[in-house]
């Protein structure tokens, strides 16, 4: 079973489904979007062939151990387990608590980290998709400025993001 | 050698905020000036991105800044470790491409801490244990350097309010603009300061709060730039307005006005020539192909940041010592801030810390010789403010102990608390300690063949009292404020470092004289932090600009240089 909708570069598919559905119980979908919509594991897959080369094998191993420990513990694939065991898994990951994979806690951080810059970083990175993020924390984006200094009130601004900066004002809000 | 460029007046190494404001002052007194940068040219489109990713996750705001490693230990005989820091940046403008902008100028007391603290008993009050500190007392004063702060202030634009905070030094002329916009950091942290009777003020800040070009009598030449808008992205993040000051947009286009400015961006210095009699010759350098080429000069000026003062200095001269170096001090005596930082959730109130400015408000009860120090056991102390730093990607991890870290809850907790925090921070001072030190790396080496400068770094026990006593301050502004939660803790990482070139009257200890001049070599200047002789409780960029100002004017009216 596969989820991933894209051709990743960096992972292969079946690494990729792993992540994504680590990813959803990291930042899970609620009433509101979550990893899953924001395009996580597009922005990981583009991280781990452009910027993080170097943590593909972390990534590899850890969803070889991730897919392992699923099989051992729950005799079902990760992606097949129960939200409720797949937090278990993860729980245990991020505790290091994992047999035969030291980078169990590495591993977990990683994917955290990731997951988070997948939501909360820039859309042109692959992730943060239609916003979501932002929209979620409340965070307006790239502004220009912001000519009011909200004193204890929400920003009412609709949130932008900008594949390239430019140096005008008028271009900035075209 | 390829080639052999003629002699020049006077070649700066690093085109930072020092470099550019001595090219500057030195071009525009008619000497003929080569500017050798190790970074490019940044260009508008870096200073004016916004994003996060880049700037904060990736810390690489430039994608052409060739991020140059340093090494790393905590102490003597341990193993050193390679590290890639974004501070210096590696282009024109330095560090304040990217800085938050807090330009306080130094208390007079922070340039007599001998005097006034170890000597005049605050010491033995406080029960400060300060074994194996290295304390002196600078060679210049306050005084010395009021002229020069101001005319960094005009010329570069600083805004702030002369009179908001009681622990400043006296000052012939107040900001050329008023404080920037705080907005709901006056609410909470100057209310709740004024409330607990501290002197909250806005931090005097190197970001423009109107629109500003400076007026005679300071440089007409350096263009008028925009206000801030507010935005947020300070720390880390070159300025979209340019109303961040920053050495490429004020001094080194005045530079290049006068026709006597060479720049030469991707340039890499590694060593210092020197001739028969001992004097400076010029340096050396690789260019952008990798060739080495010198560049004669009669008067060589280092303008860099603290590694590579001190590495450039060992890894010249004629014996196993470096240059200028006859005291044994290069590399000895560095300091760095440490960093106290407290966070503080707010359930009935939004702080939106995403908007500007980063360096917002702050106050100097606790910082300096500014409090009664009886039985605290330290001396000195730091400044405390609220901190910058909103966008997401530096919020997600702010979470009250206890908290998960993931899954339904955390994402609640995000969704409710990022408007609603700010943080209480103090990045306070260290004293200089005698087993802090830089040297070359015995192993590691650079991409061209040269050792990397090794600093072997910790915190002692002055430190390690003062973080706990202003943690305590911290929090304390924090309920006040309303917090429902406040959490946090000091932390080993050390910020904003200096020393390595100490400054003193006194030849036998110290590798510069009041003016940045060497001792030992007349025509080689060394100007940054890396000749303080003690570091205090603020940010050292109006300080190292005070002190560029200064030496220019000297270097301009000594005799037998040129």
């Amino acid at each position: 079973m596969t989820t991933v909708s894209f051709v990743p570069v960096a992972l292969t598919r079946r690494q990729a489904a792993l992540v994504e559905a680590a990813a959803a119980r990291i930042f899970p979908t609620t009433d509101t979007p979550g990893a899953t919509e924001a395009g996580v594991v597009n922005y990981i897959d583009r991280a781990l062939a452009e910027a993080y080369p170097g943590l593909l094998s972390l990534y590899r191993s850890g969803c070889r151990a991730l897919a392992g420990e699923s099989k051992r513990r729950y005799g079902v694939d990760f992606l097949k387990a129960r939200p409720d065991q797949q937090d278990d898994l993860l729980t245990a990951f991020e505790a290091g608590g994992v047999d035969g994979f030291p980078k169990a806690k590495e591993f977990f951080g990683t994917l955290r980290d990731h997951t988070m810059e997948g939501v909360l970083g820039e859309p042109a990175y692959g992730g943060n998709r239609d916003l979501v993020g932002w929209k979620l924390v409340g965070f307006p984006g790239h502004q220009y400025g912001y000519e009011d200094a909200y004193i204890n009130k929400v920003v009412d601004l609709e949130p932008k993001a900008l594949d390239r900066p430019y140096p005008t004002k008028e271009a900035w809000n075209a | 050698m390829p080639n052999n460029p003629k002699a020049v007046d006077v070649v700066i190494v690093g085109i930072g905020a020092v470099g550019g404001i001595m090219a500057k002052q030195l071009a525009s007194a008619g000497l003929e000036v080569v500017g050798l940068e190790r970074g490019p040219m940044a260009e508008f489109e870096d200073y004016a991105s916004k994003d996060s990713i880049r700037s904060i996750t990736r810390r690489n705001f430039d994608e052409r800044v060739r991020h140059e490693p340093i090494s790393v230990r905590q102490r003597e005989g341990a193993p050193s470790a390679k590290r890639f820091t974004s501070t210096p940046v590696n282009a024109v403008g330095g560090g304040l491409a990217i800085w938050t902008g807090s330009a306080t100028r130094f208390m007079p007391d922070d340039f007599r801490v001998d005097s006034n603290e170890v000597q005049a008993g605050v010491a033995d009050k406080a029960r400060a244990d300060l074994t194996g500190y290295e304390i002196r007392d600078w060679p210049i004063s306050y005084d010395d350097l009021e002229p020069y702060y101001e005319r960094f202030e005009w010329e570069m634009g600083v805004s702030g309010d002369a009179d908001a905070n009681p622990f400043a030094g006296p000052r012939k002329k107040g900001y050329p603009l008023p404080p920037l916009r705080q907005g709901a950091r006056n609410e909470l942290f100057g209310d709740a300061c004024a409330r607990l009777g501290y002197h909250a003020h806005p931090t005097p800040n190197g970001i423009l709060s109107e629109a500003y070009q400076p007026p005679a009598p300071y440089d007409t030449r350096i263009q008028e730039r925009p206000a801030c808008v507010y935005c947020g992205q300070c720390n880390n993040y070159g300025c979209h307005v340019q109303a961040k000051l920053s050495s490429a947009w004020t001094s080194v286009p005045v530079a290049f006005e006068t026709g006597n400015f060479d720049l030469r961006t991707n340039s890499k210095v590694f060593r210092i020539e020197t001739g028969p009699d001992g004097r400076a010759t010029g340096v050396s350098y690789f260019d952008p192909d990798g060739n080495v080429v010198e560049q004669r000069a009669k008067v060589v000026i280092v303008a860099s940041y603290i590694y590579e003062a001190s590495r450039l200095l060992l890894l010249s001269g004629k014996g196993k010592r470096g240059l200028a170096n006859s005291s044994g001090q290069v590399g000895r005596r560095i300091t760095a801030h440490g960093d106290v930082r407290y966070t503080g959730i707010f359930d009935d109130y939004i702080v939106n810390g995403f908007i500007g400015p980063n360096s917002g408000m702050r106050m100097d009860d606790f910082n300096g010789n500014n409090f009664d120090h009886t039985g605290v056991g330290f001396i000195r102390g730091g400044t405390i403010g609220t901190s910058g730093g909103g966008t997401p990607l530096e919020r997600y991890d702010a979470i009250p102990p206890g908290w998960p870290r993931w899954g339904e809850a955390y994402k609640e907790y995000l969704a409710k608390y990022y408007t609603r925090q700010a943080d209480v921070t103090s990045h306070p001072e260290a004293l200089p300690h005698r087993e802090n030190f830089i040297d070359l790396d015995p192993r590691f080496k650079d991409e061209w063949g040269i050792p990397l400068p090794r600093t072997t770094f910790a915190f002692h026990q002055n430190e390690h009292k003062m973080w706990a006593f202003l943690g305590e301050i911290e929090q304390q502004i924090l309920r006040e404020a309303g917090a429902s939660e406040v959490w946090g803790f000091p932390t080993n990482r050390a910020s904003r470092w200096a020393g390595g070139t100490v400054m003193g009257d006194d030849a036998g200890d110290s590798v510069v004289n009041g003016y940045c001049q060497t001792h030992d070599v007349d025509n080689l200047f060394v100007v940054g932090a890396s000749v303080f002789p003690t570091m205090t409780g603020y940010a050292a960029t109006p300080t190292v600009c005070a002190l560029a100002y200064r030496t220019s004017e000297y270097i301009v009216g000594a005799s037998g240089l040129f």
